[in-house]
Parts: C-alpha cells; sequence; structure tokens
C-alpha cells in the first residue's frame, strides 16, 4: 500500500469559469504533493468501454504544493457564544434540561455543562458509562461525581437537573420520567419506575475552565497538543429545552420545570429554547437564550432541528405547533463541514471548458482526484448537461454495501469492494449519505460537499452493485458527448436550485445525469418553467425529480431531505419529524405532495434491480411520424441497447414508468420499453397498497422501463427514456451504437430551432389497415 | 424429544424501593469520596421496577462475625478467651501476611522472624533500658520496618521460591543469634517480665485476660483496616493492574515493583507492632516465635483459609487455632488433623475455604453449559432457560423461523442448482435458486460475504467477509485471486452453500 494518505474536497463543488475554487486538503505521510488540474473523461475502467480517461489542463499551476494534516471535527453538538466567561467558574449553580437520550454507550456523553476534559475542570451533566445520568464537577486536582441510581431507557423523554451548591458542596440529582402517550417510543402502560432523586456532599467544587474548555450542549471540550481543542464526550440525542440557574434550586422549582412551566426568571442564567426561532421557511444552527443575556447556542456539524420534543402531541409538522418541536437531535457522528484551511485557491480561466474537472495530487505513491464542476462564464453552448449534483450529494460516502443488511437483496448482488474505500470506512471521519445510519439509528438527514466523497471520485464503483454511480457514471454521457463533437456546456442541480429556470433558458437542450433523484422545489418549478417555455428536456435518467430535498439559503454545500411515509427509502423518520429545517417544507417523495415526477418528464420511478439489465424493445408508438424520426436507423425489431456497462443492458438498474395516472401528459407517445426483467426488479413500495405476491419483474406488467416523447408548449418537448443505465450503454462498441444513434436523432433534433419534426402529424389518421 | 423445564425464582436477597421523589442521601466516609456500603440499583427487567441492594455484601458478614465475637467473649471461659486472643493475634498476623502474598505478591515466609524481631526489640528495650510500654509499640514498629527493609531489596531480584528459602534461612538465622545471645543464655534466649498494657496484679486474672482480648481485637482491627486500605488505594490498584499483566503495567508507567516494596514496608512495620504486642500480651518472649512449626501452623492457617483474601486469613486462623489450642486433649492427633485438612482443602479446593463460592459457581456454571450442550443445537430451538438472555423475544422466533427456512433450502441444493449458479450467478434463477440466494442475500452484515477487487487490474478479485462493524475493515476469506467477477460469485455462493449444508 501507499505511504501517504491524501484527502481532499473542493469548495463550491459547482465553479464557474473566472471564478474561484478552494481546495482543502489534508495528506498525512508527507509535506508536499504534486499537483495538476484534470478534466475527467470517463471513470468507468470496465474494459468493455474507452476506460478510464482524463487530460492534464497545463493551466501553469505550481508543480507542487506544501501540505498539512488537517483535523475533522465529528459529531454535532453546540456551543453557547459567551466572550464575558458568564457560564464560567459557576459557585453554586443548577444545570437542566429535557432529554431524550437514544445510545448508552462505553463512553461519557455530556448533556450540558463546562467540562475541560484533559484539566478535569469545570462541570459536567451527561450520562456516564454506565448508562446513569451523572454530575461531575473538577477542579483541576480532583474530581467528583454525583450518579443516579438507575440508567435511562433509550428513546423516552426525561427531566434532568442537577444543582450544585457552592458552600456546602451539597449537590442533588434529580431525574423525572416525562413518557407521555405520544413523545417517545413506549408509552405510560409501561410501569417503568425511573425517577430518582439523589443528593450527596462531594469533595469538589468546580473552578472556572477559561479558555480550556466552552459551555456546551451534547459534548464536552478535549484538547490534543497538535489538534488543539476539539468536541468529544458526545451525546446521541434530542435535548429539548435547557438552561441554567445561579443558585441551587429546590425541589418545587425543580418539578415545574419539568412540567415545562416557563422558568422563574429569579437567578435565571440562560434559557435555551429551540422553539423560539422557529420559522415557516426553516431555521438555522442558533438555539436561542430566552435568559437575561442572550447567551445563544450555535450548532456545529449541523445539530438535526424541528424534531419532536417532550410535549409533542401527534402534530404533522412543527409549523402547526412549534412550542413542542424543541427537539435538537445531535449525533457523535455527524458531520457537515470538516472545515479545513484552505491549503489552495484556483481562479479559473474564464476560457475554461466547461466539464468535470479534477485536482489530481499524488505523492508518497498516494493519489487523490478532487472533483469539481465548472460551467461556462457565460453560456456557450446549446446544450446544457444537468449534472445531478444534488443526487451526488445524496450518495456521498454511502455505507450501504457494508452496513445495510438487505443492500444486497435489493441489488442482488455480492458486493464489490476496493481498499480506497476500506480507507475512507476506516476512517469514519467524513461524515454519511443520506443512505446511512446515525450510530443511535437515526437516518442521516444532511449531506454536504465540505468533506471528502470517494463516491465522487472519477473511477469510484458503488459497492453494492459493481459499477459506476451517480458522477462516475454521468462521464459516460460526458464521454460519448466529446465522442461525437457536441459542444455542450455542464450546469448543475446547484445552479438550477440557486437560479431557477434562467440557469437552463439559454439552452435549447438539456440533458439529465443519470440519476436526478433529489430535487428542491426551485428545482422542480425551474425545469417546469423551462419546458413550458419551449424548452427541450433529455431525461436519461431513472428515479428523477424523486425527494423532496432543500437547502438553506446562502448554504447550498449541504442538502436536507426527510425519507418518510413512502418510496425506496433507507430511513424513515420518525412520526412529525418529516419537515426541512432547511426551507420548513414537508420531505418525503415529490408525489405526496402532488408534483409526480411524470408531471414534468412524463415517467415515475417503478421498479429497481441490479442484477442485469435489459434492452428497450419499439413500442407501436415509435412508428407514428410524429417520433418515428427518433428511431431513423433503427430496425423494426431491434433490441435497442442489448449492451451496456450498467448490467449488461441500456434498461435497468432503477427504471421509470409512463403512468397517466400520476399524471403523465395524455399526448405522450410510448416509443419503446424494457420487457423480460428477473424478479429482483420488484415494484417500488410507493406503488403498493395491498401487498400480494408476483410483483416482480416476470410477474408484473408495471415492471419495466419506458422510452417516451412528448411536446410542450413553444415547441418544446421532452424525450425520456427512464432507466438508470442508459447513458452508461452509450460507450460501449466504440460509442457508435443504437442508443447513441437514438441519442444523435433527438439531440440533432432538438438542437434546430422552430417547430420539432414530426410536428405537423397531427391529424386524425386516415387508416386503411 | 426434548422437554421445557419450567424456570422461574423469587428474589433471593433483600430488596429496597426508593421513592423516585424524595431524596436518597449518601452518605460518604469522612475525608473521603468513599460510601460506607457499596450499592447497587437496577430497573428489575421483569417488573422495571428500581431496586436497591448491597452490591458488596462483606462488609455485613464481617460485622456479623467479628460483632459476634467481640459480644460473646465476656460470657467466655478464661481458657477460651486466651484461644480467643491467641487468634485475634494471629489472624491479625495472617491478614498482613496476606498484603505480602497476595497484594504485594512476594512469596515472605519471613512473617514470624519480623515479629518476633518486632518483639525482641521493644522487649529488650522495655527490659534492659525502661522504655515505657505504649512507647514499645514505635519500637516494635521500627524494627519491623528496618528489618522490612533489608528483606525487601532482594525480593525483587529473586524467584518465588528461592525468596521464600531465603526468608525461612532469616527466620532460622534469627532463633540461632537469639539463643546465642550471651546476655539471654540464662533465660534460654528467652526475655521475661516484659512491661505491659495489662496491669501487673491483673497478669492472668481475668479482667487482665479480658484486657488481652480486648487488645488483641483491636490489633485484628487495625489489620484489617490496613488491608482495606492498602488494597482499595492507589497503592493496590496499581498492584492489581500489575498483577493482571506486569508487561502491560510497566507499559502504562506503573512502578509495580516500587509499589511492591511499599506494600511490603507497609506490613512489615505492621508485623513489628504486632510483635511488640505479642511480648506484652505474655508478658515475655522466647525464640520458639522463629522456630519452623510456628511457621508452618501460620501457612496452614493461609492455605486452608484461602490465599489473598482478608477473609480467608481469618477463617483460616479461626479454623486452626481451634483444633491448635481448643482441642489439646486430642494431643499430637490435633497437628495431624491440622495437616488432613490442609491436605483435604488443597486437594478439593481451588483457593482455600473462601474460594469455595467460586468454584461451587463455576462447578454449576459448568453443569449448566453441559446441560445445555446436550439440550440444543447451534442456531436451533431456543430453550427457556436461554430464552431469559433475549431482551428482543422475536429474536427468538426468527431462531425458530431460520431453523426451519435452513432445512427446507437444505434439500434444494443440488448438483444442478449449483450448476445453474455457475453458469449464470446474477439474472432471472430458478424458483429453488432464487430461494436459496435469497435467504444468502438477506443475511446479518457480520461476516457476509463480499468481494474485493484486487489494484492494478481490473478483473482480479479475492473473496473477504464484512466485519458489520462501522470503521472495521472486512477479513479476507480465501486468498486465491479469481480473474473474472462470475466466478468469484460463483465462490462465494459455494461458501455459503457450504456453510449452510454445515448449519
Amino acid at each position: 500500500m501507499t505511504n501517504a494518505r491524501i484527502f481532499g474536497y473542493a469548495d463550491p463543488l459547482n465553479a464557474r469559469a473566472g471564478g474561484q475554487v478552494d481546495f482543502m486538503i489534508s495528506v498525512e505521510g508527507r509535506d508536499q504533493v504534486e499537483m495538476e488540474l484534470v478534466r475527467a473523461l470517463h471513470g468507468d475502467e470496465n474494459p468493455d468501454g474507452p476506460g478510464f480517461l482524463e487530460e492534464v489542463i497545463p493551466l501553469g499551476l505550481p508543480k507542487t504544493l506544501q501540505v498539512a494534516r488537517q483535523f475533522t471535527q465529528v459529531g454535532s453538538f453546540a456551543r453557547a457564544q459567551d466572550p464575558e466567561g458568564r457560564l464560567d467558574g459557576l459557585h453554586s449553580f443548577t444545570l437542566f434540561a429535557h432529554v431524550f437520550p437514544t445510545l448508552p454507550k462505553a463512553e461519557r456523553q455530556q448533556i450540558i455543562g463546562r467540562w475541560d476534559i484533559e484539566g478535569s475542570k469545570g462541570f459536567g451533566l451527561g450520562i456516564d458509562p454506565d448508562g446513569h445520568v451523572a454530575m461531575w464537577v473538577g477542579d483541576g486536582a480532583g474530581v467528583d461525581e454525583i450518579r443516579s441510581e438507575i440508567i435511562l431507557v433509550p428513546r423516552c423523554w426525561y427531566f434532568i437537573a442537577a444543582s450544585f451548591d457552592g458552600a456546602s458542596k451539597q449537590a442533588n440529582l434529580h431525574v423525572i420520567s416525562c413518557v407521555s402517550p405520544w413523545n417517545g417510543r413506549i408509552s405510560t402502560v409501561v410501569p417503568l419506575q425511573t425517577d430518582t432523586w439523589v443528593s450527596e456532599t462531594l469533595r469538589h467544587a468546580p473552578t472556572a475552565t477559561k479558555g480550556d474548555a466552552s459551555f456546551k450542549l451534547a459534548s464536552a471540550t478535549a484538547f490534543n497538543p497538535v489538534r488543539g481543542h476539539f468536541g468529544a464526550f458526545l451525546f446521541n440525542g434530542k435535548i429539548d429545552r435547557s438552561g441554567v440557574y445561579t443558585r441551587a434550586l429546590a425541589r418545587p422549582d425543580i418539578e415545574a420545570l419539568a412540567k415545562g412551566t416557563d422558568p422563574s426568571q429569579q437567578d435565571l442564567l440562560t434559557y435555551w429554547d429551540p422553539t423560539v426561532n422557529l420559522t415557516a421557511t426553516g431555521v438555522g444552527d442558533i438555539i436561542p437564550d430566552t435568559g437575561p443575556h442572550g447567551l445563544h447556542m450555535h450548532g456545529v456539524n449541523r445539530p438535526v432541528r424541528c424534531m419532536t420534543g417532550f410535549n409533542w402531541k401527534g402534530e404533522d409538522s412543527y409549523r402547526l405547533a412549534p412550542e413542542t418541536y424543541g427537539g435538537v437531535h445531535y449525533h457523535d457522528d455527524a458531520m457537515t463541514d470538516c472545515g479545513w484551511k484552505v491549503s489552495y485557491s484556483m481562479t479559473l480561466p474564464e476560457s475554461l471548458k466547461s466539464g468535470i474537472y479534477c485536482l489530481r495530487l499524488r505523492g508518497g505513491g498516494g493519489e487523490d482526484h478532487i472533483p469539481f464542476i465548472v460551467r461556462p462564464a457565460k453560456p456557450q453552448a446549446k446544450i446544457a448537461f444537468l449534472l445531478p449534483t444534488f443526487t451526488y450529494l445524496a450518495y456521498a460516502n454511502e455505507h450501504l454495501a457494508y452496513e445495510a443488511p438487505i443492500a444486497q437483496a435489493i441489488t442482488a448482488h455480492t458486493p464489490v469492494i476496493v481498499a480506497e474505500d476500506l480507507e475512507y470506512k476506516k476512517l469514519e471521519e467524513f461524515g454519511l449519505s443520506t443512505y446511512d445510519h446515525h450510530t443511535d439509528g437515526a437516518g442521516c438527514c444532511y449531506s454536504s460537499w465540505r468533506r471528502p466523497v470517494i463516491s465522487m471520485r472519477p473511477r469510484y464503483r458503488m459497492p453494492a452493485m459493481n459499477f459506476p454511480w451517480a458522477l462516475p457514471a454521468d462521464l459516460s454521457l460526458i464521454w460519448w458527448l466529446d465522442h461525437v463533437g457536441y459542444d455542450y456546456d455542464v450546469l448543475t442541480d446547484h445552479d438550477l436550485h440557486a437560479e431557477g429556470a434562467a440557469a437552463l433558458a439559454p439552452y435549447k437542450v438539456v440533458l439529465n445525469g443519470t440519476h436526478p433523484e433529489y430535487y428542491s422545489e426551485q428545482m422542480m418549478d425551474g425545469t417546469e418553467a423551462y419546458l413550458a417555455a419551449g424548452g427541450r428536456v433529455m431525461y436519461l435518467g431513472g428515479n428523477g425529480y424523486y425527494w423532496v430535498t432543500g437547502t438553506r439559503e446562502a448554504e447550498p454545500h449541504c442538502i436536507e431531505v426527510r425519507k418518510l411515509d413512502s418510496g425506496s427509502r433507507a430511513w424513515q423518520a420518525e412520526p412529525g419529524e418529516g419537515y426541512l429545517a432547511s426551507t420548513g417544507q414537508r420531505s418525503g417523495l415529490w408525489r405526496n405532495r402532488g408534483r409526480a415526477p411524470q408531471k414534468i418528464v412524463g415517467l415515475g420511478f417503478t421498479t429497481e434491480g441490479m442484477d442485469e439489465s435489459q434492452p428497450f424493445e419499439r413500442m407501436p408508438d415509435s412508428f407514428h411520424r410524429r417520433a418515428s424520426w427518433i428511431m431513423a436507423g433503427i430496425g423494426e425489431e431491434e433490441l435497442i441497447g442489448d449492451f451496456g456497462l450498467a448490467g449488461g443492458g441500456a434498461g435497468g438498474i432503477e427504471l421509470d414508468r409512463y403512468e397517466l395516472g400520476l399524471g403523465t401528459p395524455p399526448h405522450t407517445l410510448l416509443l419503446a420499453a424494457t420487457i423480460g426483467h428477473s424478479d429482483n426488479y420488484p415494484l417500488v413500495s410507493e406503488e403498493v397498497t395491498y401487498a400480494f405476491p408476483g410483483r416482480g419483474g416476470t410477474q408484473d406488467a408495471q415492471v419495466r422501463g419506458d422510452m417516451i416523447y412528448f411536446t410542450t408548449p413553444n415547441h418544446g418537448a421532452v424525450f425520456a427514456a427512464g432507466s438508470i443505465a442508459w447513458s452508461q450503454a452509450l460507450p460501449c462498441r466504440g460509442g457508435e451504437n443504437n442508443v447513441a444513434r437514438i441519442m444523435r436523432n433527438v439531440l440533432n433534433a432538438f438542437l434546430q430551432d422552430g417547430a420539432l419534426p414530426g410536428s405537423q402529424y397531427v391529424g386524425d389518421e386516415v387508416l386503411w389497415r | 424429544m426434548t422437554k421445557f423445564y419450567e424456570i422461574g425464582q423469587r428474589p433471593s436477597e433483600i430488596i429496597l424501593h426508593p421513592d423516585g421523589d424524595a431524596p436518597l442521601h449518601r452518605r460518604r466516609l469522612p475525608f473521603t469520596r468513599r460510601h460506607l456500603l457499596k450499592w447497587r440499583s437496577r430497573t428489575n427487567p421483569k417488573s422495571l421496577q428500581q431496586e436497591r441492594m448491597l452490591a458488596d455484601k462483606r462488609p455485613l458478614w464481617w460485622a456479623l462475625g467479628l460483632g459476634a465475637l467481640a459480644i460473646t467473649a465476656p460470657f467466655l471461659t478464661n481458657a477460651s478467651l486466651t484461644i480467643a486472643a491467641i487468634f485475634c493475634m494471629f489472624a491479625a498476623i495472617n491478614v498482613l501476611w496476606t498484603l505480602v502474598i497476595g497484594t504485594a505478591g512476594i512469596f515472605s515466609l519471613a512473617t514470624l522472624a519480623i515479629v518476633g524481631i518486632g518483639a525482641y526489640a521493644s522487649a529488650g528495650l522495655n527490659v534492659y533500658l525502661g522504655l515505657p510500654w505504649p512507647l514499645m509499640f514505635v519500637a516494635g514498629g521500627v524494627a519491623g520496618l528496618i528489618v522490612g527493609g533489608f528483606l525487601a531489596l532482594p525480593s525483587t531480584r529473586l524467584d518465588g521460591l528461592y525468596y521464600a528459602l531465603l526468608t525461612m534461612g532469616f527466620a532460622e538465622i534469627c532463633r540461632v543469634f537469639v539463643q546465642q545471645l550471651k546476655a539471654l543464655t540464662a533465660a534460654n534466649g528467652a526475655i521475661n517480665n516484659v512491661g505491659s498494657f495489662i496491669p501487673e496484679d491483673w497478669q492472668l486474672q481475668r479482667p487482665g485476660l479480658l484486657l488481652g482480648f480486648a487488645g488483641a481485637f483491636v490489633i485484628l482491627l487495625l489489620a484489617l483496616l490496613i488491608f482495606r486500605i492498602v488494597n482499595s488505594e492507589r497503592l493496590g490498584m496499581l498492584l492489581q493492574t500489575a498483577r493482571e499483566d506486569e508487561a502491560f503495567a510497566e507499559a502504562t508507567g506503573i512502578d509495580y515493583r516500587r509499589a511492591r516494596l511499599m506494600v511490603f514496608l507497609i506490613s512489615s512495620t505492621g508485623l513489628g507492632v504486632i510483635g511488640a504486642f505479642y511480648a506484652q500480651f505474655y508478658g515475655s518472649i522466647s525464640p520458639s516465635i522463629f522456630s519452623l512449626d510456628q511457621l508452618m501452623l501460620l501457612f496452614a492457617m493461609i492455605v486452608i483459609g484461602g490465599l489473598g483474601r482478608s477473609e480467608g486469613a481469618v477463617i483460616g486462623t479461626a479454623i486452626v487455632v481451634l483444633i491448635d489450642k481448643g482441642l489439646l486433649g486430642l494431643g499430637p492427633l490435633r497437628i495431624l488433623l491440622v495437616a488432613a485438612i490442609m491436605l483435604a482443602v488443597t486437594l478439593f479446593a481451588h483457593n482455600g475455604l473462601v474460594g469455595i463460592r467460586e468454584q461451587f459457581r463455576g462447578w454449576r456454571n459448568r453443569k449448566k453449559s453441559e446441560a445445555r450442550a446436550r439440550r440444543t443445537e447451534k442456531g436451533g430451538e431456543v430453550m427457556p432457560e436461554e430464552a431469559i438472555e433475549f431482551a428482543d423475544k422475536q429474536e427468538i422466533y426468527y431462531r425458530r423461523f431460520q431453523k426451519r427456512l435452513r432445512d427446507r433450502l437444505k434439500a434444494l441444493i443440488t448438483p444442478e442448482l449449483i450448476e445453474e449458479h455457475r453458469l449464470r450467478p446474477l439474472g432471472q434463477h430458478s424458483d429453488a435458486l432464487n430461494r436459496v440466494l435469497n435467504h444468502f442475500r438477506r443475511g446479518e452484515v457480520a461476516d457476509k460475504y463480499a468481494i474485493m477487487r484486487q489494484p492494478d487490474q481490473f478483473h482480479a478479485y479475492k473473496i473477504v467477509a464484512f466485519s458489520g462493524v462501522r470503521g472495521a475493515p472486512p477479513r479476507l476469506v480465501d486468498d486465491k485471486i479469481y480473474d473474472d467477477i462470475n466466478q468469484a460469485y460463483h465462490a462465494v455462493f459455494l461458501l455459503r452453500v457450504n456453510d449452510l449444508m454445515e448449519s
């Protein structure tokens, strides 16, 4: 193996020629690496296609780059903004919080406090390694602790409070169960007796930590001489309202707080109430302090907001009863921003060709390609290739093959893994995808580009199915466009999300990537408006326009999705937690919000399977003059795409279907369809109302991929081949094959101004046969 | 037919149920973070009620045993009272010796020698230099400390057996030395008329005997206190780590040799103090304290009781003292009796009488495992006595279901089916192969097979198995390289078929 480990990421992922890209790089084992800018031409190394191709772009970059090891803060928590140190060196105090622990673990978990781990100074309230609630205090010389009698039951709400009297060193610890019929995993029928109240005189009193620690929720402060201060003792679970008093509260005050009544103001230092800044358009990382000093908490690595609180009573959304949505979910493995220092900043020339680029770093036998996407300074070509960057992020660093027991059953494959992948998985530093679960079992709803993402490296193959996925798969279409010599610009989901239809408007044709699955409202609207205004879309993917996705305003690097209710979902949001904290919108499937993908591109998700792909067969509509030009050069019974780099066919992996009932335009022509899928292609769950046997490819007619064509207003049109494997069939046979033939027919026609071919054949057919 | 036995038991210990809304005051020992008793609380998994019980009941047994001795002492006959006092004294010596052998791990046989030197030194100072009796304890302690210091030096250089021989020799040298001292030849090496905490006119009277017992009792309590403090504080903890793994302890910066010497010095000082007490108790001291037979009797005590634990030291002492001093009527037979008990204990018990409880539990566990092994099969039906170990009862059903499913699938495995897979690992399969494959694919991730592409060549694969733990890499199953992905798929299939048929 190599003796250097090189990792990096680019910010922004979607750059523009003439703009600037920052590269954050961390290298272990070397202090300098060789650097070169390359344009990715093809990724898949499969010998049946063109193989891995890249070209070096001579931009006159420095040959080598000084680099260093950079560290990543993993885990989400919140840090109080307390420049005056009001939360430091408290003499007598009470810490309190409503908490919902989700994972007892072998490491101490701090819920609230200011604790310097290395120096053993300060105070912290949390859960000890045995699962007891505990408050620990330290004066640098000695540590003392008061802990509860019993351990907490995961996924139940509790009120916990710890008071300390500085004069007598008397500590009191209260744990009061808040289980209601609504708010947790179990209900009031369970005869759990979990309340506890312990009183003990401690030997040590806390001292001020000064700069050695900060006051935090869900974390304490650790120190490493190389790395500096960082968060450790990370807590898994939700924390609702919490706060600090500057005196030891008596039991009646504690009981009142446990019930959720407003805190008495006497000696109240802080009261963090996550509900007060929830708005109809979501919420950011600040947890406001409504106490006298306004010492607001700032979330790190996106603590998940808009989650149900201890007083939740079944409302569907935080927007209906915000006062019951004080839950903020913290995870010890959340990571949305590596926060590395910029290692190199590159200003891209105005003339740089639009495309997928990588900063290629080599040294000590190690190599990394840091991908980023460049759109032109101004639209140049008539064709736009819209790279589904939201989907790239959704799958970023996914762990499916490694962690999901059902992954092999879904893909009908034995996974094929590589050493580079293991290196990423071993580190567990670069975060999760929206297909993964946090350590406590909760689904991961955030994914960001501010971290090294192995699944965006050009050669990467998804282990679960052993073929390229997302960006590496989309390179097949890039290669083919270059091969034929089409002039094209690349755009990203993020550009469409930011600019809407204006991003697409300059182009005659917009091509989709293989898997444009994650869509924001802006992207849906932009695509629909573009089509309605006469734009032409070639939808060349499977399972597109599927999940309601969002980003915070001005923070495009991090997408959010909540998987819920139906659809092929790697996880399911807990009841009431299906709304996006980034935008305030209900997440889940677009079809459940009235915007099935069929309404935009005529096709919607119907089946998936990864064992083998099938060719398309022409349907009778392909002989109608309105669309027969698409099939020019294709034999009447010719199998279209009985080859391909993904499953050996052009129709497979994830497939979309024509369905009038879901909004396919009524004048749509069904040009071709796949047939003969195995039973490893079952009908998707959102189509299953009653479960009965026989919903697999050999028995259910809805298990297929369709190829369709319809026109939109103002000479617009949609050509759709609803299959992820479609574009990955293009590079086969030297790029000259019948899939490519159809692509050329459609592209050439779509590039022409004015009426589309065949658009005159709208009369009633007068038939003799 | 498997027989299903009913299980279930009433609670077997006293359980407190603390209130959740009233304060539970935890009292601490002054100047420490320790509590007097170690309690254990839990949520009873069956009733879900909070339970609080004594986690360590030994303090209770100690209090009962020592309390009973203290209360009954005034009612004992004079002879019995003397036996009780001797018991206390020897128990104290043995507790400190246990500290040396058990905690410090130094196999020293110089215990009685140190006691004797403490006794001679303090008695000599008292008789010849007029040292008042209360200061004799100090003198004994200092003498013990000095001798302990000399004896400690070779302890880290010599291995167990050699050190034992060395210390035994040391005791013998002491005896010969004392007997040949000119000053003491008149009294045959003894020092008599030693000053004492027992007033002169109470000697051998009832109040004197009572006072003697009380003193010995206090000495025992002090020895136990030292034992407890050394073992539960830093010193004992360092040594516990060293006992588990010396190299590890050293690597983590624990200077266990120093800690051992410290323990040796502490117990030597204590033994010296006991020596002073010994001389005062009898009012004299004779060379027999250094004799081999005394040492062997002492050795019998800790062997019978069990090495390394204070309970063992005390119980062993009680038994041997009772036989040796209480059954004087038996004559020399009683020595044979002690030897017989010692032999029986070493033959049948792993660690003396105090180890019997653990030994019994171990034996019961072994019987339990044997019975289980007879009654259950791996991956098969869960027995009622195993079901209590499942928090998720659904797992029990899964076991039953999977077992029957595997039995059905095994019947489907034929050469034709394997051939079908070899020809076409991916795609639509026969119903039988579909069922077999689906079973394989749905298995848990831990130890599930995968294929690992080898670097530098597109088609080069090895078989691995996942760890099932985030961050932990897969293990290599087979070093063979496959240069066709379908061969690799089929190799995995064959491994899985093999696992199925063996289950």
